[in-house]
This record gives structure tokens, sequence and C-alpha cells, in this order.
């Protein structure tokens, strides 16, 4: 069952699920699609992430009680499946600074560390947080380690972090509480792109080790 | 062109912001007191869209080559008639200088300032660094060109004081219930309004921070989720985050109630130190706050 609450007075949020699982993301996307298809009257615009779809609204055209109404309709017709899109290289630089301390934190040698995270296929759960910020998961048990207790104000474009069972890439300078390991000169985010972020949720990707 | 001889404290160019693009992370975005920001441009007789110069704090000083028609609302600035267009001379100076009471202020000028558009907006992205003509705040030396997105005449009669918006606390800031809201005590929206938070020395247009002497809200992390602007989050030590319009586009904290559309301004324009109650209401009365405002820009002055 679909959790519809307002999140303000212009914004429904639609909760599909409360864990980190890709046949959530599939069910979010579906219904992502098939908002786009149908159109309800007075949807401006849609945020997807992990297991739940944001929806914007025009107050002067609709209200919550009726765009709520139409998204339900949609409960239980829409086609999912889990995402499997092209998988993309992430050529990467594990010189991170926090990669000791997570080997120290998880009985790893630091090429332990880099062969757990690397290799292995991730799947975008979501691009948030800052300007084209990419969510991954699910990142192996063996290296889930808490965040930083103290964020960090400055971590560099590129920068390749992890914090529980997920692994993310801070595509513009941001504060960030991620515990470092490597970096990519991969360009995320550039407001000239369109769309401006590389990434969107559904897509695959894979961290590659280079010198 | 203007050229900016002092840039004040943080000065930004903001419109109606970039809305729409939060799936990128891209925070909404635009004037932070939107009705404030509205009313600048329905002075001058502007679009809505606008561009025009949001002043935090201490405003800049600006130097106007060509005659113009200028407005300023928002917080009180000392030395200029506001809340009314005047017409600023060729060569002559206007200074903004401190904003009290109140936060932020907004110089509108006939035409909009016509920086370049950058993903649908004019507006300064801090969290991108893009936009607002610099990717950055504006600072001294700046020269800002002057465009032509004028709808009207320009409004001769200054803006009615009862159509404005308190400018100094306390305030009382309407909330809905949160999308995470049941992740609390179910008496935790009651014993959040009973409150008197006090504003913190950390606020910006991402978010301000709020002491809640005396309340301590517990709640577990949730899954990464999207988030509005106006919501207000619980962190670990307790205290609370209402996050602004160039918010984080998702969060990890839940939500216990969101700000509505019509006293984001207030929220705006809320000073360190200030007190804020929060008056829980329901959907019906956000939606009539915020067409008794959308009703006030409709103003035949």
């Amino acid at each position: 069952m679909w959790r519809v609450s307002p999140a303000g007075d212009r914004a429904l949020l639609i909760t599909i699920g409360t864990v980190i699982d890709p046949a959530l993301l599939g069910q979010v996307l579906a219904l992502d699609r098939a908002l786009q298809d149908k159109r309800p009257r007075g949807l401006l615009s849609t945020v997807p992430a992990y297991a739940s779809l944001l929806c914007h609204y025009d107050a002067s055209v609709t209200d919550a009680a009726r765009l709520e109404e139409s998204i339900r309709q949609l409960e239980g017709k829409v086609e999912h499946s889990i995402p499997s899109g092209t998988i993309v290289d992430i050529p990467t630089r594990y010189d991170g600074p926090d990669l000791p301390e997570v080997a120290l934190k998880t009985n790893l040698t630091p090429a332990g560390v880099i062969e757990q995270h690397a290799g292995r296929e991730y799947l975008v759960y979501c691009v948030g947080f800052a300007p084209g910020f990419t969510y991954c998961g699910a990142l192996p048990a063996e290296i889930a380690v808490p965040r930083l207790a103290s964020p960090r104000l400055r971590v560099p474009a590129g920068s390749i972090g992890i914090a529980g069972r997920q692994t993310g890439i801070y595509a513009v300078e941001s504060p960030g509480g991620w515990n470092l390991i490597g970096r990519t000169t991969l360009r995320l985010f550039d407001p000239k792109d369109d769309p401006p972020a590389r990434f969107k949720p559904g897509d695959r990707l894979r961290f590659i080790p280079i010198p | 062109m203007i050229e900016l001889v002092a840039g004040g404290r943080w000065t930004t160019i903001q419109d109606r912001g970039r809305p729409g693009l939060e799936r990128y992370g891209i925070p909404p975005g635009g004037a932070a007191d939107w009705f404030a920001a509205r009313v600048a441009n329905e002075l001058v007789g502007n679009q809505p869209d606008a561009a025009l110069v949001e002043c935090t704090s201490i405003g800049p000083t600006l130097r106007f080559d060509n005659e113009a028609i200028v407005a300023v609302t928002g917080g009180q600035v000392a030395s200029i008639a506001d809340w009314g267009a005047f017409r600023v001379a060729r060569g002559s100076s206007l200074a903004v200088g401190a904003i009290a009471p109140g936060l932020r202020a907004y110089v509108a000028i006939r035409g909009g300032i016509d920086v370049r558009v950058v993903l649908g907006s004019r507006s300064f992205c801090q969290r991108g660094g893009f936009g607002g003509g610099f990717g950055r705040p504006l600072a001294t030396g700046d020269r800002l060109p002057i465009g032509q997105l004028v709808a009207h005449e320009p409004v001769l009669a200054p803006w009615p004081p009862s159509h404005r918006l308190p400018l100094r606390g306390p305030w009382e800031v309407r909330v809905i219930a949160g999308p995470q809201a049941a992740a609390f005590a179910s008496d935790a929206l009651e014993r959040l309004t009973a409150t008197a938070c006090r504003v913190t020395p950390e606020i910006d247009r991402m978010g301000l921070r709020l002491e809640t002497p005396g309340l301590r809200l517990q709640s577990e992390e949730i899954l990464t989720v999207p988030i509005t602007t106006g919501a207000i989050q619980v962190t670990p030590s307790g205290g609370l985050i209402i996050l602004h319009v160039d918010h984080q586009t998702t969060g990890g904290y839940p939500i216990i109630a969101t700000v509505i559309n019509a006293d984001l301004p207030l929220v705006a324009q809320a000073r360190p130190g200030d007190t804020v109650r929060f008056r829980f209401v329901h959907m019906q009365e956000a939606t009539r706050a915020w067409r008794r405002m959308s009703g006030w820009l409709e103003l035949d002055l």
C-alpha cells in the first residue's frame, strides 16, 4: 500500500517502501513514467529517490486530495521491473583521505577495501542532496562503515565516498560526511548539459581502479 | 548598467528560481522572501520573473549609469522610502546599508537584471556555483546589465502596509504535519507547537538552525527521501533545521512538519536570537492563506 502524505502545501510524497531494494526503485521509476504519461492536472514535476516519489503541484489548479486520487488510480497497475540500464565505468583513483581509516575499521588492508568496492556493479538509487550527487548501492557489508562523526566543510568534486551500505560520488564541491576513499575526473554535473546530471536513478555503474 | 560600489554582506541575483530540477539535485532557489520580491517587481512594472538584487543584513551601494525606476521591499532599509517605486537619476548612487527589522531586502530595477539565464533562471545557486551572473555572490566592482522584462507602467502609490507581512519576531509560523510525522511520538507535534524555538546564527538560504530549549524530539534516521522548501528536520542532536529555498533536495532526517508557502517569507526575515513559535494548521488554512496573499498581488493601485 502506497503512503501518500502532504510535503507542505504544494507537494505530495508517495512512499512505496522504507528500505534499499532494486524492486522498490523499479516501482518508483514505473510510477514516475506513468505520471509523465498520464499528466494529472496541476502536476508540475516529480523527484524520485530510493523508494519514494515527490510530486510538486500547482495549488491554484489542483489540490492534495484531487492529485492523490489520480495517483491512487495507478496503484497496482504500473508495470515495473528491476532497472537494468547499460553499465557505465567510472575510472577511479583510490587515494581518498579516509581509505586507511576505513581499512582499520573493517579489518582489511587498503587494497582489500578497494577490492571490495571496485569491479562490482552498483545501481543508482537517487541523484540528490547537492547538484549531481549520485547515490549508489548496495555496498558490500564487509566495508560498510558509519558516516564521519563530524562532516567536512569542503569535499572536492569527483570525490567518491562510502557510508553504511551506500557509495556515492560528489559531483560538485560541497560539505559532506561520507568516508572518502577515491576520486574520479569524470564530470558528473554541468549546468550547460541537458540533462545537467550525468546519472539518473535506475542507471548502473562500476568503479574501475586506475593508477 | 549598474555598478556595485560596495558589495554588501551577501548580495545575490535572484528571480523565481528553477523549480522542477530537483531530480538533478538542484534546489528550487529563487528569492528567499518570494512575496517581497514579487511586490518589488510589481511596483516597478516588471514581469514576475524579472531578476532582482537580494540583499542580506547589509545591502550594497549601487551606482546607476542611466536613469532608472527602482523599488526596495522586504526588510526595512533606513534611508530609502521602501515598498514604493522611485526614480534614480543618471550617475547617482543608491546605498541600501543596514537592514532591520527583517534580514533581507529586495532591489528591483525596471526592466530586471539581465544576467545570463542558466537552467531556466538567473538565480545564483550556491550549491552548484552557477547562475546569478557570476556563479558567486555579487562583489564590489561587478557591473549588472538591465533588461527589458517590463509588463506595465510603474505603480505610483506605495504598497499598502495592510498588505505586507510582519518584519519582526516573535514569529508565528504556520505548519502542516510533515510527511514523516508518524516517525515521532504521537504528542511530538503538540510539544513542538508549545515550544518557543530560538533562531541560531546558523542561518542562510539553505536552512535555518533553531534551538528548542526544553524540547527533545526523538526519532530514527530514515531512508533518504526527497524534501521540500519549508520542511522541518529534526537532527540527532535534537535541534531543528527549517530547510529554505536553496535546500538539499533529499535528506535522511525525518520531517516532522512543513512551513506553509504563505509563511515562508517570515522565515526569510527571521534573525538570530528571534523567537519562532509554530502553529499547526490544516491544508485548507494553508491554501486560504496563500490565496489571500496572491489576491494582494492582484491589487489595482
